[in-house]
């Protein structure tokens, strides 16, 4: 009876994981309908296996073609999982829906998770650990078992990374008022390189300094070279930048090389400094939670108790847009949008966005009492 | 007398002596304190550390046992109506109750009671009076929504199985506060016997609730209602009352509907009678925050989503905030539209108006019948016609009967261990009265005993700060008030002559509890509140008659003003509306839309986000919109999205900066620590701050020191306060400026000292217990604020309905039976779900057999559950955890214990408590609670296994390898047990090999010994479970009126038998036989040669045979004596004997000769080794002196000794 219609394979990830949280089932309709080859990439049906695998009792239906998309939500379980992912996206394409999931499951989620672990396309596992991470900390999920390790690094096209994902396991989320980012205090990063000269990374390092210094000295960019059974099956090289501010927000950066066989090879140089500006872009974006983790906040300031949760965000992304019409639908909150101007004289970058939502209220109900 | 006051005798100063001396000490400094601990320090020592540990630790528990989780508060501004539920067995007295509770507040009467009231009764506080009738589905809807419980008693009759059945209810869903009321008290004739029936009462009453629960006597009737005073008391007690946020309460909304129109288009009716109504139910919400288009749950009807949430004007609305004391007559509102009585309601698609009687001076009956039928015209206003054609609706809604149980029961007394079922023939109904054991002791002493006698004068004796106060109050109204009559409002208050009563007995029942409130001025305020109520209707008959005219047309004027502004608006600005409006004289939906346009002038984003909110009020057309076209939140960059689009969340805008530019990278600089901070937050300015705090300092290495500036006033100040003191002793005479100078620099310092005391004391007490309290608080006043000041229409979009709110909930698709069999006796509640509460899994819970209830419960036996909001029959099983974790299958609950359930049935969250009852038809049982428990787990499989032994019999015994069959079926089977552990009933073990082609599911089994023909072989092994899916929610509501508490779900077997009249055949292995027991036979215990060879001899079987015959050649001829021989041996066998006696003699008598030799020896031997004994001592001793000697002589020093 409750059910949702939606078309269209845009926002697969956050149909189905709101539709797990909230226990209403979802209906996608004409999915690539219209294309040569419709239906379900395979990246897609990896994502509804993995979906699959960490609840209990959900029932999916997929039409002849793969065009329609019934699916029912179960319990989530969670417990010990592996997945290998499809090559055709990254593993932060899987990650960012298992980082909304992992809070609410029965058991505290263990998820081993192979194929690529950085592309150009989604975050990669580098970023989300360092953001999204410290961002969950805020809301209360915190303790000794959460930990995200990148145990093996595969670039695309060939993929053969390795992260392990744990969680601990929340009955309610904290409300936060999240309204302050502070200044940027320093700048961390990550200059990766695998199968190709371990100087790249030195390259990369020295230009994206070039671009930071004039505003922090306070930079330290680590390299990490991988080598051996640990560097998966593509060369590839990359960079993510972090700014952490004094209140303890993260704001990042990344750019990797492209996939071998994919366009034009990019020098090192140009990487470093690009993704230089990018970060730039980023802090000029500003609020306390970076761009691609927008929907992750709001989301959980929905699951929260029924107290007034406030965040500061850039300017809102069109993926978190769409995620704020379907928190809407699914949860039936909406939330408080205010746009802060900055003031003449402040050189704060652009305009910022206040967030403000009630929570819903929401408990764990897969959690079990003992 | 002089013009100047006498003066008065000065104080002497003392200038010698003891207090002259401590004086001047305190002047210098050095406190008598310290002193004291100077001069003896002895008694300030720590005598013992033990006890100093123990002292502090008891403190600290003390401290800590106070301590409550800290939760947000959310109550709301505005809180909505408290319930009050009234409960009781019929003819109790609970309409009488709650009628004379009205016309304490409202001064009105009112005639039927059907369905929720609610009046104002104070400026802070609503009521909502219930009545709760005898159906146990009404008890447990109303015990999941009740704030506060009156709980009517039949003194006269004693506690009936419905009381605490009540009681149970309401420990399983959260205990609201219980106030029980004694009635029926005037039927005592006997003083004594009244006195000890109250006590017994309450003191089992104290037993269900709590030791000290409140309960309220009423003592007797006036004219057909209880006493004023008395009912005063209880109203007052009722309006102070504080209490306790339940837990499934504050998490869910939920409504007590007091008001339900059947909205379907007539037409549709008249062609299907039975087709679906639209139904719109009105009523304060409660609880938390109600969203649009969510899901709930009509208890005894079913889940429904709801299909639109609008707010009205609040129809018995809180007085103005104005500062005085008492209500107004015209704010004393009542609200009950089941029971005829609302006034002007006017809604989104019409007004309700209810006409107000012409006569207003007759007679309270008379007035009654009328407003109802026009009232009940009204709500049956656009479909009249056709329902009367299509049911028989109940024009008159009083005249539902009262529970017609069977008159063919038998005034019989069924005695049992809790109940005695009584035939009252007043009610015509059998009343279940519960029988203690020491009760009925008591009832056979009680003629006997009258120590109890002046039990209840004590308890008078102890009255509280209320009673002092309600003295008060009364002795003053009864001065001023005398023969005020009051003509209120004829619209809403129905005109009520207040009798006055000359002589009004104080009759305080006895009141244990203290008055819920902890503070004694709170109930110092509601003393004097009540006291200005009083002087306010005094002050009031003056203006009685213009009084009347006003409220008469006030509340239609008001309504009509607001009508026509918004009509103005929305006429002007009809040209310029886009969309096509609809409604027709929705005006709610007007206003809002006249916002809505003033909001979509300026850009923006939240339009971006969710569309405009009219868009979002048909979110059908927005769901299918989704994949279309949006704009992105910036202006300047709108794109377009495909459905098909790539699913990322990375956020890369089509135009960068270009951060080559100097401008742009200005733009952020202060983004950086090395940026340019704010005003507040320059080092600079922290730094000078920071020297304001912390003023003065001492360089060590110059040796200068720096002084504040506040320290430098210090001295002055000191000098100042000293020069205080030498005035204060002189007492010369300051000048007046003077004087406020000092007074204000006194003032200041002691707030600089204040301060300085806050901010060491707060900060060096400050546990993580008052940090999570004050962050609590911070919440709450955030939670308040955040949209105080954004009208409620966009409030309501943000944060949900929130509670206090008076909404319409409209409802499609309800069964018609609903609307057709309305009765407003039965509550309707609409209680909200979360998001997940709809769906259906399995739930794992804990349960107990409630130990009043008579029998163990079955496994798949169906059960009714009241969960949550729901009431539903399920099937249970019944499980019990190993030690491995596993769920063992129970066939029946424990007597005494838990035991786990498992059942099909809605999700509800963890934690939730239920309860259970075997049938919901008729009070046959003696306690009809079966069960209770709480949720402990949902999941949507379940892991109950059953213990299954599976039976083989050898057919082929070899060594150790035997062959069974019949254990399977077929060579699957056996191949899915391969490797499985078998044991037979003796207790060899052995494990399943492979299985053989014939026959059908042998197999080959090895064993550890060998087996016997007679062996049985068992397969121990555990088979999953599953729980039946029956989820059949009650749906009591719907039945026909006068049946509603006839619901029958499903029968267990054991029903069915019995209705159906069939009778198991019993397993005939299950039948006693006359046992036979064959002699058994064991076979001799052969050992073989090769091993007999090896045994020892005594371990060798022994050749056992009897001895053969011997043979002829072997046998010994026998000798025959001659006669001289015969003598000779006679002679030598004579001497043999006498020698032998001889000897036998001698040999006595050296045996005891050598006895006592060996005695005597003994003896020598013993004396011997005490000699040696004693000897061996003296040495000793002289030899250890010796050695004592040479010690000391050492220790001295050898010199001596030498």
């Amino acid at each position: 009876i409750h059910g949702l219609t939606y078309d269209g394979c845009n926002f697969f990830r956050q149909r189905l994981v709101l539709s797990t949280l909230s226990g209403k089932r979802v209906k996608i309709s004409n999915i690539r309908s219209k294309e040569d080859n419709p239906g379900l990439r395979d990246f897609e049906a990896s994502f509804i296996r993995l979906l699959d695998k960490v609840t209990n009792g959900s029932r999916i239906e997929i039409n002849q073609t793969g065009s329609v998309l019934f699916y029912q939500p179960g319990l989530l379980q969670g417990g010990s999982v592996e997945h290998d992912c499809n090559t055709q996206r990254s593993i932060g394409y899987y990650l960012e829906a298992l980082l909304m999931l992992a809070p609410f499951m029965k058991t505290s989620l263990k998820a081993t998770l192979r194929g690529v672990t950085n592309d150009p396309i989604d975050p990669t596992v580098d970023v989300l650990k360092s953001t999204a991470l410290p961002l969950m900390k805020k809301f209360g999920i915190d303790g000794e078992g959460f930990d995200l390790k990148v145990v093996k690094r595969g670039m695309a096209p060939g993929g053969g990374g390795e992260v392990v994902f744990t969680c601990p396991v929340r009955r309610t989320i904290r409300p936060v008022q999240l309204m302050d980012p502070g200044k940027i205090k320093r700048i961390r990063g990550v200059a990766y390189s695998v199968r190709v000269s371990p100087q790249m990374a030195n390259r990369i390092v020295e230009s994206a300094r070039g671009v930071l210094n004039q505003f922090i000295p306070d930079i330290y960019i680590y390299t990490d070279h991988m080598k051996g059974a640990n560097s998966g099956k593509s060369p590839g090289f990359g960079l993510t930048l972090v700014a952490e501010t004094l209140n303890g927000f993260f704001l990042s950066a990344e750019m990797s090389s492209t996939p071998q066989g994919q366009g034009d090879p990019m020098l090192p140089e140009d990487l470093g400094r690009n993704c230089a500006k990018l970060l730039l872009e980023e802090v000029h974006r500003g609020g306390c939670v970076d761009s691609s983790n927008q929907s992750l906040a709001l989301l959980l300031m929905t699951l929260g108790q029924q107290d007034v949760s406030k965040v500061l965000l850039g300017p809102l992304s069109p993926y978190t847009i769409e995620f704020l019409r379907h928190i809407r639908d699914f949860f039936q909150i909406m939330f408080k949008v205010e746009v802060r101007k900055p003031l003449e004289d402040e050189r704060k970058g652009g305009d910022k966005v206040l967030m403000t939502c009630v929570g819903v209220g929401y408990s764990n109900i897969n959690k079990s009492l003992k | 007398m002089e013009g100047k006051v006498k003066e008065q005798k000065r104080h002497q100063q003392k200038h010698s002596g003891p207090k002259a001396e401590r004086k001047k000490l305190k002047k210098q400094g050095g406190t008598t304190d310290e002193d004291e601990r100077k001069r003896n320090p002895k008694a300030f020592a720590v005598q013992s550390a033990v006890r100093m540990a123990k002292t502090f630790h008891r403190a600290q528990d003390i401290k800590t046992k106070k301590h409550h989780i800290p939760l947000v508060d959310r109550t709301p501004l505005e809180p909505p109506p408290v319930v009050i539920v009234v409960v009781g067995p019929p003819k109790v007295g609970k309409t009488t109750l709650i009628r004379c509770l009205i016309k304490n507040f409202t001064r009105q009467k009112l005639g039927d009671i059907c369905g929720p009231v609610t009046i104002v009764s104070g400026k802070r506080r609503r009521l909502t009076f219930m009545e709760c009738n005898n159906d146990i589905n009404t008890m447990i809807d109303l015990a999941k929504v009740a704030d506060l419980v009156l709980m009517l008693i039949d003194a006269s009759f004693g506690f009936e199985m419905e009381t605490f059945e009540f009681l149970n209810i309401c420990q399983v869903h959260g205990f609201p506060r219980i106030m029980g009321v004694l009635t029926h008290l005037d039927s005592f004739k006997n003083n004594k016997t009244l006195r000890k029936t109250k006590k017994n009462l309450k003191h089992r009453f104290w037993t269900e609730v709590y030791q000290g629960a409140k309960l309220f006597y009423l003592s007797g009737m006036v004219y057909g209602e209880y006493q004023t005073q008395e009912v005063k008391n209880l109203g007052r007690f009722i309006s102070v009352m504080k209490f306790r946020p339940l837990v499934w309460q504050t998490s869910h909304p939920y409504a007590l509907v007091d008001r339900m129109e059947d909205l379907t288009d007539p037409e549709s009716i008249r062609t299907d009678p039975k087709c679906d109504r639209t139904v719109s139910l009105y009523g304060y919400l409660r609880g938390t925050y109600l969203k649009n288009k969510c899901q709930v749950h009509i208890p005894g009807v079913g889940d429904f989503q709801v299909a639109d949430v609008n707010f009205l004007p609040d129809p018995c609305s809180l007085p103005d905030a104005q500062k005085k004391r008492a209500l107004n007559e015209k704010e004393r509102l009542l609200y009950a539209p089941m029971a005829g009585v609302g006034g002007v309601v006017y809604d989104r698609d019409a007004v309700y108006i209810d006409l107000p009687a012409n006569h207003v001076n007759q007679q309270q009956e008379e007035v009654r019948p009328t407003t109802e039928l026009v009232q009940s015209l009204i709500d049956t206003h656009a479909t009249l016609d056709a329902k009367m054609a299509a049911s028989k609706v109940s024009l008159f809604s009083g005249s539902a009967t009262l529970d017609p149980t069977g008159i063919d029961e038998q005034s019989r007394e069924e005695e049992s261990l809790q109940e005695k079922h009584v035939w009252d023939p007043n009610t015509q109904r059998n009343r279940r009265k519960v029988v203690f054991a020491e009760e009925e002791e008591d009832d056979v002493s009680s003629t006997t005993d009258d120590e109890y006698g002046d039990s209840e004068q004590e308890e008078d004796e102890d009255k509280d700060n209320l009673s002092e106060f309600l003295k008060e109050a009364r002795a003053k109204s009864e001065k001023s008030a005398k023969n005020v009559t009051y003509t209120p409002p004829v619209k809403r208050q129905k005109l009520e002559k207040r009798k006055e009563e000359g002589e009004e007995m104080l009759a305080f029942a006895d009141s244990e509890d203290d008055l819920e409130m902890s503070e004694e001025e709170e109930s110092k305020e509601e003393g004097e509140a009540a006291r200005a109520r009083d002087s306010g209707h005094c002050s009031e008959e003056d203006e009685e008659e213009s009084d009347d005219e006003e409220s008469e047309n006030e509340s239609v004027e008001e309504e009509d003003d607001a009508d026509d502004t918004v009509k103005k608006q929305t006429e002007s600005e009809e040209e310029e509306e886009q969309g096509a409006l609809q409604w027709k004289d929705g005006l709610q939906q007007k206003a809002s839309e006249a916002f809505l346009r003033q909001q979509e002038a300026a850009p923006n984003l939240r339009k971006l986000i969710y569309g405009s909110v009219v868009e979002a009020s048909d979110s059908e057309d927005e769901d299918k919109e989704l994949g279309g076209l949006f704009r992105v939140s910036r202006p300047h960059n709108s794109t377009k999205f495909q459905a098909n689009a790539l699913d990322c969340s990375r956020f890369n805008p089509d135009t960068f900066h270009d951060w080559d530019l100097e401008e742009m990278l200005n733009s952020i600089r202060d983004c950086f620590v090395t940026g340019k901070w704010e005003e507040g937050q320059d080092a600079a300015t922290l730094l000078k701050e920071d020297e304001e705090l912390y003023g003065d300092f001492e360089d060590l290495e110059t040796g200068e020191i720096h002084k504040g500036p506040t320290e430098q006033q210090d001295p002055a100040e000191q000098q100042n306060d000293e020069d205080d003191e030498k005035e204060e002793a002189e007492e010369s005479q300051m000048k007046v400026d003077d004087d406020e100078d000092q007074k204000n620099k006194r003032l200041e310092k002691k707030r600089r000292l204040k301060e300085r005391f806050d901010a060491e004391y707060d900060d060096g007490d400050a546990t993580y217990f008052d940090d999570l309290k004050e962050e609590m608080q911070k919440q709450a006043e955030l939670n308040r604020t955040e949209f105080e000041d954004v009208d409620d229409e966009t409030r309501v979009q943000y944060e949900g309905f929130r509670p206090g709110m008076y909404i319409r909930v409209e409802i499609s698709s309800l069964p018609c039976e609903f609307v057709t069999n309305f009765d407003p006796h039965y509550p309707i509640i609409l209680g909200g779900l979360a998001s997940a509460e709809g769906n259906v899994g399995y739930l794992q819970m804990r349960l107990k057999k409630h130990r009043w209830h008579g029998r163990i419960l079955k496994t798949r036996d169906p059960l009714i559950l009241s969960l949550g909001w729901r009431r539903f029959q399920t099937i249970p099983l019944y499980h019990i955890e190993d030690h491995n974790g596993r769920h063992r299958l129970l066939k029946y609950t424990p007597q005494h214990m838990h035991c786990g359930a498992s059942i099909w049935g809605p999700v509800t969250p963890q934690g939730t408590g239920f309860l259970a009852v075997q049938s919901l038809a008729g009070t046959k049982a003696n306690f009809r609670i079966a069960a209770t428990g709480v949720v402990l787990d949902l999941d949507k499989s379940v892991t109950v296994m059953k213990k299954l032994k599976l039976i083989g019999y050898p057919y082929k015994i070899f060594k150790n390898t035997c062959f069974v069959k019949g254990m399977f079926n077929t060579l699957l089977e056996v191949a899915k047990f391969e490797g499985a552990s078998v044991r037979t009933v003796s207790g060899v073990r052995g494990q399943i090999k492979k299985a053989l082609s014939t026959p059908l599911g042998a197999y080959r089994a090895t064993f550890e010994d060998r087996l016997l023909m007679s062996d049985i072989v068992f397969l121990r092994s555990w088979y999953p479970v599953s729980v039946p899916q029956l989820y059949n929610p009650v749906t009591s509501l719907l039945l026909p009126v006068g049946q509603k508490d006839n619901w029958e779900g499903m029968r267990t077997l054991g029903q069915l038998k019995h209705d159906l009249g069939i009778r198991n055949n019993p397993n005939t292995d299950s039948l006693y036989k006359p046992l036979v027991r064959g002699q058994r036979r064991f076979n001799p215990l052969h050992i073989p040669k090769e091993l007999q060879k090896a045994l020892p001899f005594k371990s060798k079987p022994k050749q056992q045979q009897p001895k053969g015959k011997i043979p002829r050649d072997l046998q010994r001829p026998s000798v025959i004596r001659e006669p001289h021989e015969r003598k000779v041996a006679a002679l030598l066998h004579a001497l043999s004997t006498v020698h032998n006696h001889k000897r036998k003699k001698a040999h006595m008598v050296q045996h005891a000769k050598h006895k006592e030799f060996l005695q005597q020896k003994e003896k020598q031997e013993e004396a011997k080794l005490k000699r040696q004994k004693e000897a061996r001592k003296k040495l000793y001793r002289v030899m250890g002196q010796m050695d004592q000697k040479k010690q000391r002589s050492s220790l001295k020093g050898s010199s001596q000794e030498n």
